[in-house]
């Protein structure tokens, strides 16, 4: 049996793409939960300058721990688009895996 | 290709140069025969010791907010130093978890942000302070949490 690049290549696509829709969405929706409380954090900060409840010095300090929660936030999004990535391939590979083991007679994908 | 050289190719060749890394990925990953691996596993040690971590501080966070004149707690900043160290060690000896390496890092640099402020601040310590201390940690350990979480699913799930 020969195989059909077009037809195998649209099958990955319908296997990987929903993975990596739903990947992109659920990272989104953590992105702005998390981004929104720093944002709030940040602008409490500024408030409790103003109205000197906390100094420059204490201010600053608080503010890099918001950096440092932000860039948490962001290598979970790095996390969250490789294990998205991953899961994408292997799905790409796992519904191709019959077709192409079966038309060159030997196991090619595990 | 300098991002100034990709903006000037056209959307169809933009897609295919985009494409290349991903099919190097599956061409290796169907040379290999198996499946693609870019991301350490769950680990539960790393899970149960930073909700552990959380739950501590929480702890020491709360009693700073209902008695602002609760006196700086050395004892506690040295606790939670050595279990973030002994996370961090953990972290680094396991394979594809240099994001958790890297996540620890930062939450220990915000804990020693915190322990000076709490070292230095008049008492009764502003509520400001500790509410916006104990934000920057949990956004820290929720991150840590919601990505350990989704290694535990396999697949990038949120929690329902």
């Amino acid at each position: 049996m020969a195989l059909n690049v077009e037809a195998l290549a649209s099958q990955m696509l319908g296997a990987a793409l929903p993975i990596l829709k739903k990947g992109a969405d659920d990272a989104e929706a953590f992105a702005k939960t998390e981004f929104t409380k720093i944002a709030q954090t940040i602008v409490a900060i500024g408030e409790q300058v103003a109205a000197g409840q906390i100094n420059e010095k204490q201010a600053a300090l608080l503010l890099d721990m918001q950096t440092s929660a932000s860039r948490n936030v962001l290598l979970t999004l790095e996390g969250l688009a490789l294990l998205a990535v991953e899961a994408a391939i292997n799905a790409a590979l796992d519904v191709v895996k019959g077709a192409v083991n079966g038309a060159l007679g030997f196991a090619l994908i595990a | 290709m300098p991002r100034s050289s990709l903006t000037r190719l056209t959307p169809k060749l933009r897609l295919r140069v985009a494409a290349v890394p991903l099919s190097f990925i599956l061409m290796t990953a169907v040379l290999l025969g198996c499946h693609v691996k870019l991301i350490g596993d769950y680990d539960d040690a790393i899970d149960k010791g930073v909700t552990d971590l959380q739950q501590r501080s929480e702890l020491y966070f709360a009693k700073l907010q209902s008695s602002p004149n609760t006196p700086f707690d050395q004892d506690f900043y040295d606790d939670v130093n050595s279990r973030l160290a002994v996370l961090k060690t953990r972290a680094s000896s396991l394979p594809k978890n240099t994001i958790l390496v890297e996540q620890i890092s930062n939450l220990t640099s915000q804990f020693e942000k915190f322990e000076e402020l709490d070292k230095t601040a008049k008492r009764p310590i502003a509520a400001g302070i500790v509410k916006a201390g104990e934000s920057a940690i949990a956004v820290s350990v929720e991150s840590i949490l919601r990505l350990e979480l989704a290694l535990k699913r396999g697949i990038a799930t949120p929690p329902n």
